[in-house]
């Protein structure tokens, strides 16, 4: 034997009683799905520092414009398209904040006493608050967009899936023309109808938007309605009304929360993309689109002027992917072990 | 006869975000020229393990063979390289796996899976290889061979699709057949067409067979030597006779009173209360101590050695020690003891 | 099969329908289109709209009137362009973009499917994480913001390719490149996604327990039943590719229909963008339809069961 016999003695050969109890005991403690999947998701580093990114973004577009003293239109020619200066970071030549272009310290030469942290444009406004201002409006229609998709995307996937038959089947036909369409060609063509502006951009997004949100919705309920425990739940005479807000509702949550939170940087980025074709955001309103697009023009003398909205909107958009994908992770419960 | 395939205290551990999870403890079998050992024990039990480690086809990187040795004509297989294990595989040992519907690829046709290992380790040309690929359809019993070689896997029935399974691991005429669970994703009436089949097979062909299941039916049927496995060590070990009519281990005697059994007297069915033991942190003592009847406080403290029954029966239970008192089986198992 | 691709090529028909309807449709609402507001034409210009559009007679007969030109291939006169058939000027511009397009969509599937594969099979490692971070930019960062830092970084900071334009070889690299990215990304993320579930399948393990060699387990097995469901983003990805091309010829200046439908808009040519929409629209709903028909020829399983 390989253990030594003195440590084990007579004595060790007592019975002990078994308790049932602590044989059937579960080993781990148990969490719910939400605590468990929240859990998942602070574990996920990307998607912690995307949430913190983003939530200083947020925070700036609310802030950022009443930092300084300029509003969004306050033109001045006297200072216009002054590169970006920031007093402390100005020493660090390979940042561009130090108010230098082709090596001329254009504050001295324009005599500019006020420093402009990103610089200004050619009407002299001051593009620090423009920028803010224009991530604003960029997050508003976002935002906006996401939560209309969302209300119909939901109840028509729902109202879809829950009556099923007829109903489901008419439903379906539509959902089948409308998702054959391209998204970008009803954008364009419902913004010629509404004239560019903050109302049309929502609505041209809204008005295919939220087909993806209400197949989303219905595939899931369907898979739902299905499983064997809203079966069991049924058979215990659980009524319409519990079932959908005890089993279907809850367990499309996380479908529905992934979702809104990837077509949050789909609408930002078509917003971006409409105003950078001209059928955007209109002067002297800003969006990041049109700032990008603004900039453009001059950005082979100005850079800074399309550099600063152009990293605002890709972290923007990069934050809003990273915690999509890490929400997603934290909801599959494929990867739940 | 001599041994063809030796497992040595093997152990074998996973790496999970939880840490390492020990699978296989320390695991010893030997396989006989031409016999069938049935390894039984319940799910997570380390059968499975210990099967896909004599293969080498443990998940990388996760999984990796710790210690001991897998001799298999008295070459240790846990020292051969991917390609050496390669050249093996398929050919000297081949293995069945356990659900048919998933087993095989559905986009490559029945017939070009088959051929994938025929070519792989004999020199045949397409036209013998495919010749050959019938010739293995015929032998497992599948009607119609020369039009099915053509057809893809989700247009045979799971049963066949079994048929399917076993004729790629005949293909090359293996050694050693592993046989992972093969009927348990199978109907009832399948089930036992598919034992037969392999029975026949083992006849003719001569192979020997390691068969993992947790249905005692299908080892009385098919075998004729038992491995019981439990926390990720072999527990008990005998010829069936042994291990169904001198159970020793208690989680043996759980195991056989668990199973239905026509001429009971007690038509009730025994459960083993609890659950099998976390090996991510394995306890110290016997795995099952914490859910045997009879435990002593020696057994959660000290894994018992292996003691001699018989000749070919062997148990680590510490109730085989003359300081512990004596335990008589239970009655349901003396039921079945009467030959 | 056979009554699978006809119940798609009625959604297909159906679809196009809506599609022309909307943009007559479009046309009807336009404010300050040319039809009201008269000084942005000639009168020479206004006369031939209203004959062309028919503009006395009701509005039903109008539309079928249009959509049976339409149909011929009609899509009436470009306005900045003295009245040139909008199918010949699309017909023109149409070579270079497709060339940009497909040199995109080639260059970015190779690179994404090396990359995909490459991840799912090093699931785990840093070159998994690598790959995944790469991509998740390639995703989100819009391709005109790419292709606005390309051009000032390569073309006027550093000056090492050309600023724009469309003329030799050199002058295809940032476009194709800004327009590649998106595609490699997204088809990297989704080969990585499902060779990560391939691999983890049974039959892999078959496969290997018979033996053959990791290669033919990876290109025989895994890869090639990986690559199937990659297929079904085609679709999405040519609708990235031509909303894409849209600012990306902007950008380059080059001649093709994108930067022509920008120019359009601008210019409140609207037979152009009318004609450049149902171009879009019918190219758009072909693709989903071979991907959807190509889908069921590739998949063994789909193929045979008769699709749906």
């Amino acid at each position: 034997m390989a253990l030594s016999n003195n440590e084990i003695t007579k004595e060790m050969f007592e019975p002990v009683a078994m308790s049932s109890s602590e044989s059937e005991a579960i080993v781990g403690k148990s969490t719910s799905f939400w605590k468990d999947s929240f859990q998942r998701l602070l574990r996920n580093k990307g998607a912690v520092i995307s949430a913190i990114i983003l939530l200083l973004i947020v925070l700036m577009a609310l802030i950022g414009p009443t930092m300084n003293k300029y509003g969004i239109d306050d033109q001045d020619v006297v200072r216009q398209n002054l590169p970006a200066k920031i007093p402390g970071l100005d020493k660090i030549h390979w940042l561009p904040f130090d108010g230098v272009e082709n090596n001329v310290d254009l504050y001295q030469t324009q005599h500019a006493k006020d420093n402009f942290w990103f610089g200004t444009d050619d009407l002299g406004r001051d593009l620090w608050t423009r920028t803010w201002k224009g991530t604003q409006v960029s997050l508003f229609i976002a935002v906006v967009a996401a939560a209309i998709d969302l209300l119909i995307g939901v109840a028509y996937g729902g109202i879809s899936a829950y009556f099923g038959g007829k109903v489901d089947n008419v439903l379906q036909r539509i959902v089948e023309v409308i998702i054959g369409i391209p998204n970008l060609v009803i954008i364009i063509l419902m913004i010629l109808i509404l004239q560019p502006g903050l109302v049309s951009i929502i609505v041209a997004m809204v008005i295919t938007g939220w087909v993806t949100m209400s197949r989303i919705v219905r595939a899931q309920m369907l898979k739902l309605k299905s499983e064997e425990y809203v079966l069991a739940s049924r058979t215990l005479g659980a009524s319409h009304s519990r079932i959908i807000s005890r089993h279907l509702l809850p367990n499309t949550l996380g479908q529905i929360i992934i979702n809104t939170m990837f077509t949050i940087p789909s609408a930002i980025f078509f917003e971006a993309f409409l105003s950078f074709i001209g059928l955007g955001i209109k002067d002297p309103v800003a969006s990041l689109g049109s700032l990008i697009n603004r900039g453009y023009g001059v950005m082979q003398i100005h850079p800074y002027q399309v550099i600063f909205p152009g990293i605002v909107i890709s972290l923007l958009l990069i934050c809003f992917n990273i915690l999509g994908d890490g929400l997603r992770d934290a909801f599959d419960p494929k990867l739940r072990q | 006869m001599e041994n063809i395939l030796e497992v040595n205290d093997l152990h074998v551990s996973f790496k999970t975000h939880r840490g390492e999870v020990k699978a296989v403890r320390g695991v010893n079998l030997t396989l006989k020229k031409g016999e069938a050992l049935a390894i039984v024990g319940e799910s997570g039990s380390g059968k499975s393990v210990t099967t896909k480690a004599i293969m080498g086809l443990l998940p990388k990187p996760a999984g990796r063979v710790k210690s001991g040795e897998v001799l298999f004509n008295e070459r240790d297989l846990t020292k051969l390289s991917d390609k050496q294990m390669q050249k093996l595989r398929g050919s000297e040992i081949s293995m069945i796996f356990q659900d048919p519907m998933t087993s095989l690829n559905p986009t490559m046709t029945i017939g070009k899976q088959i051929m994938e290992g025929i070519r792989r380790h004999q020199n045949l040309s397409k036209a013998d290889a495919k010749k050959r690929a019938i010739e293995l359809l015929e032998l497992v019993g599948i009607p119609n061979p020369e039009e099915r070689v053509k057809q893809y896997p989700h247009q045979f029935s799971g049963g066949m699709r079994q048929r399917v399974v076993i004729a790629i691991a005949l293909a090359c005429n293996p050694k050693v057949l592993i046989a992972d669970e093969p009927t348990t994703a199978l109907d009832v009436t399948i089930q036992a067409q598919i034992l037969d089949l392999m029975k026949d097979l083992q006849k003719k062909t001569n192979t020997s067979i390691v068969l993992i299941t947790h249905d005692l039916g299908v080892v009385a049927n098919m075998a004729q030597r038992v491995a019981v496995m439990y926390g990720g060590k072999v527990i008990e070990t005998g010829t069936v006779d042994e291990i169904f009519y001198e159970p020793k281990h208690p989680y043996t005697w759980g195991l056989l009173s668990s199973m239905p059994r026509v001429d009971s007297k007690n038509s009730e069915l025994l459960a083993i209360p609890g659950t099998p033991p976390d090996l991510s942190n394995p306890p110290k003592g016997c795995p099952f101590a914490a859910r045997c009847p009879h435990a002593m406080k020696v057994c959660t403290e000290f894994m018992p050695d292996y003691s001699d029954v018989s000749d070919t029966h062997k148990t680590a239970c510490w109730l085989q020690d003359e300081r512990s008192p004596k335990v008589e089986p239970p009655e349901t198992i003396q039921v079945g003891g009467d030959r | 099969m056979a009554r699978y691709i006809a119940k798609r090529i009625v959604y297909m028909i159906i679809t196009f329908l809506v599609v022309i309807t909307f943009t007559f449709l479009t046309m009807k609402l336009m404010p300050g289109t040319p039809f009201k507001n008269q000084n942005r034409i000639s009168p020479e210009q206004l006369a031939q709209l209203k004959h062309y559009y028919g503009l006395d007679q009701p509005v039903p007969i109008q539309y079928l009137h249009y959509i049976g030109n339409a149909l011929h291939g009609d899509l009436g006169g470009s306005f900045q362009f003295g009245m040139r058939p909008v199918t010949t000027i699309l017909a023109e511009k149409a070579p270079v973009s497709f060339d940009l397009g497909f040199e995109a969509v080639i260059i970015g599937a190779i690179f994404g499917i090396l990359l995909g594969v490459i991840a799912g099979l090093r699931r785990g490692t840093i070159l998994d994480y690598g790959t995944m971070f790469i991509s998740v930019l390639g995703i989100s960062i819009p391709s005109f913001v790419l292709a606005v830092f390309m051009q000032y970084f390569f073309g006027v900071k550093w000056q090492l390719l050309p600023l724009a334009y469309w003329k030799g070889p050199e002058y295809h690299i940032m476009p194709v490149i800004a327009l590649a990215v998106g595609v490699v990304a997204n088809v990297a993320r989704f080969m990585r996604t499902e060779m990560v579930e391939v691999v983890n399948q049974d039959y892999i393990t078959t496969a290997r327990a018979k033996g053959i060699s990791s290669f033919n387990v990876i290109f025989k097995h895994s890869v090639r039943n990986a690559l199937i469901p990659v297929i079904t983003i085609l679709g999405p990805l040519t609708a990235a590719i031509v909303t894409g091309s849209l600012v990306i010829e902007n950008i380059f200046a080059i001649p093709g229909i994108g930067s022509q439908f920008v120019d359009s808009i601008v210019t409140n040519d609207y037979p152009m963008i009318m004609g450049t929409t149902e171009l879009y629209s019918a190219l758009l709903i072909i693709m989903i339809f071979i991907v959807d028909i190509l889908y069921g020829v590739i998949d063994p399983r789909i193929r045979l069961a008769g699709g749906e």
